[in-house]
């Protein structure tokens, strides 16, 4: 007992808010890149742009989970 | 040889005579009975010794009473003495052990009990006053002789209907003082009433659901979902609002309307509700090292009525989480506040630990029934939390205290939630690429090309 310390969170609970805001602002933009580059693909053209849209949408599942886990934590749902 | 057999014959001779003639006795007994509530709170301050001056090692204490919820045990230094319970036939026996065997011991003993302050008459009108009866024993129930023994005794009013009258006594307004008596054989039973009126809340908590679900987001979330009773005289005949709200001071005396509920400090979101939900009535005032919470409930409380209530609040976790490395620890009360002078029947306490907590170990103050550890599914579970669920029940405000429960946790496993997200939309965008991809057009393109 003696050695040990007070559990702190690893993210400090006052930027919940903010970080939920600013990472799904992040994740939202991405979301959207993504559905324009893919509407808007040359369909005839023969360059593979499958790479591409799998990195853009893995940036904006990043940015989107971790934003949603915080907003889940700022509404007082303590997953 | 011979001598050595005589000298064993002479010793164990005194030896028998020194146990027969050594006895302990009570030289002086202050019984301190606190009737003012609805529990009764008894301090016994014994001073013990032994008649032939042998050193006291043991003292037992007997308890006739019905229903003690919690007894201590001191000593003259003020620290606790070890209390080994033995159950005869219809009372309990506690046997002190002292760390020092002396000629003389002082004892303090404290006892709490509950259900033995009992309205009498047992229902009343809605303007009438509640009556209680208290019966108890005149002298201390003791196995030894007591010298001379005196019984303080305070009540909740100087409203006194009657009361036993053993010669010496004497009443202040709401205190009687019963004594000093002297020369009071062992195991004397005699009888004590008194019957006098007690307007204090007369609430017992019949079942409490302490919930405490700890996120290493840092945030440990506490729910307590109690039903609780008027347990004091029933309300005989109807309810009249109006007469309720047009003479409150004559009106439903005995009846609760509102109670005091102390919180952590450090509670914050703090909810009462019931099934229909939120119940407004009620105020929140922040203190320095407690919150003060006024709850009201949606009707008073009279004789025999019924609540049912759910009240949760959030701490943040380094309020009582430790950890050193992968061992956390977790310091909470087992149960909290809920009025004062409370008796609550029966109280099951869940901890929710963070999903894939293991080598879980409880220690608890006192004795608890365990129960089955189960698996909670909340938001983002999947292999479910750990539950650790335990039960006790005839309790009261002295048993708030912390219990320990340990164990290890890998910070890693906190990613899981966030990557339970990340993996669910980033299977949805890869759906989207391949249905982008299928070709789901009647018109071929083919004939488009030749063109």
């Amino acid at each position: 007992m003696e050695t040990m310390q007070r559990y702190v969170s690893p993210v400090n609970p006052a930027v919940f808010p903010h970080l939920a805001t600013v990472l799904l602002i992040i994740g939202t933009f991405f979301t959207a890149w993504f559905f324009i580059f893919v509407v808007s693909r040359n369909k005839q053209s023969k360059e593979s742009t499958l790479i591409k849209e799998l990195l853009i949408s893995l940036c904006a599942s990043i940015f989107l989970g971790f934003g949603i886990l915080f907003l889940l934590l700022t509404v007082g749902i303590y997953v | 040889m011979n001598w050595n057999c005589l000298y064993l014959a002479i010793i164990s001779c005194l030896l028998l005579l020194n146990s027969v003639k050594a006895e302990i006795i009570n030289k002086n007994v202050e019984r301190y009975l606190d009737l003012s509530s609805q529990l009764v709170k008894t301090t016994i301050k014994i001073n013990a010794e032994d008649s032939a001056g042998v050193p006291i090692k043991e003292y037992v204490f007997t308890a006739k009473e019905a229903n003690i919820a919690y007894i201590s045990a001191k000593d003259a230094l003020n620290n606790d003495l070890k209390l080994r319970k033995e159950q005869s036939n219809d009372d309990q026996r506690f046997v002190l052990t002292f760390e020092k065997a002396l000629p003389k011991q002082t004892i303090q003993i404290e006892t709490v009990s509950v259900g033995n302050v009992k309205p009498y008459p047992e229902e009343i009108k809605q303007n009438e006053k509640q009556l209680v009866k208290y019966a108890g024993l005149l002298y201390l129930y003791s196995k030894y002789k007591t010298v001379t023994q005196k019984t303080q005794i305070k009540l909740s009013s100087s409203n006194i209907i009657s009361y036993t009258q053993v010669k010496p006594f004497s009443v202040s307004s709401n205190k009687i003082i019963l004594g000093p008596y002297e020369n009071i054989k062992a195991l004397s039973d005699e009888q004590l009433a008194i019957h006098y009126e007690n307007q204090t809340p007369f609430l017992t908590v019949n079942s409490l659901e302490r919930t405490i679900e700890v996120s290493h987001w840092g945030n440990i979330a506490v729910k307590e979902s109690i039903e609780m009773i008027h347990s004091g005289a029933k309300l005989k005949g109807s309810f009249s609002r109006y007469d309720f709200q047009k003479d409150g001071r004559q009106s439903g005396q005995s009846a609760v309307k509102s109670y005091r509920t102390y919180l952590p400090a450090s509670a914050t979101g703090v909810y009462y509700r019931d099934m229909n939900g939120n119940i407004s009535t009620s105020n929140m005032n922040v203190q320095r090292d407690f919150i003060d919470l006024e709850l009201r409930p949606r009707f008073p409380l009279f004789g025999g009525w019924k609540t049912q209530y759910i009240l949760g609040y959030n701490v943040p976790s380094y309020e009582y989480l430790f950890s050193a490395g992968k061992n956390y620890q977790l310091k909470m009360r087992l149960i909290d506040h809920v009025h004062d002078n409370m008796a609550i029947d029966k109280a099951v306490i869940n901890v929710i630990l963070p999903e894939g907590s293991s080598n879980i170990e409880l220690m608890t103050p006192y004795s608890i029934k365990r129960r089955q550890n189960e698996f909670i599914y909340t938001y983002l579970d999947t292999t479910g939390r750990p539950m650790i669920s335990f039960s006790r029940s005839n309790l009261v405000e002295n048993h708030i205290s912390d219990f320990t429960l340990k164990y290890t946790f890998s910070r890693v496993s906190l990613l899981q939630e966030p990557f339970l997200l990340i993996g669910f939309i980033y299977f949805i965008f890869i759906l989207t690429i391949i249905f982008l991809r299928l070709d789901f057009s009647i018109v071929s393109y083919h004939h488009n090309k030749s063109e």
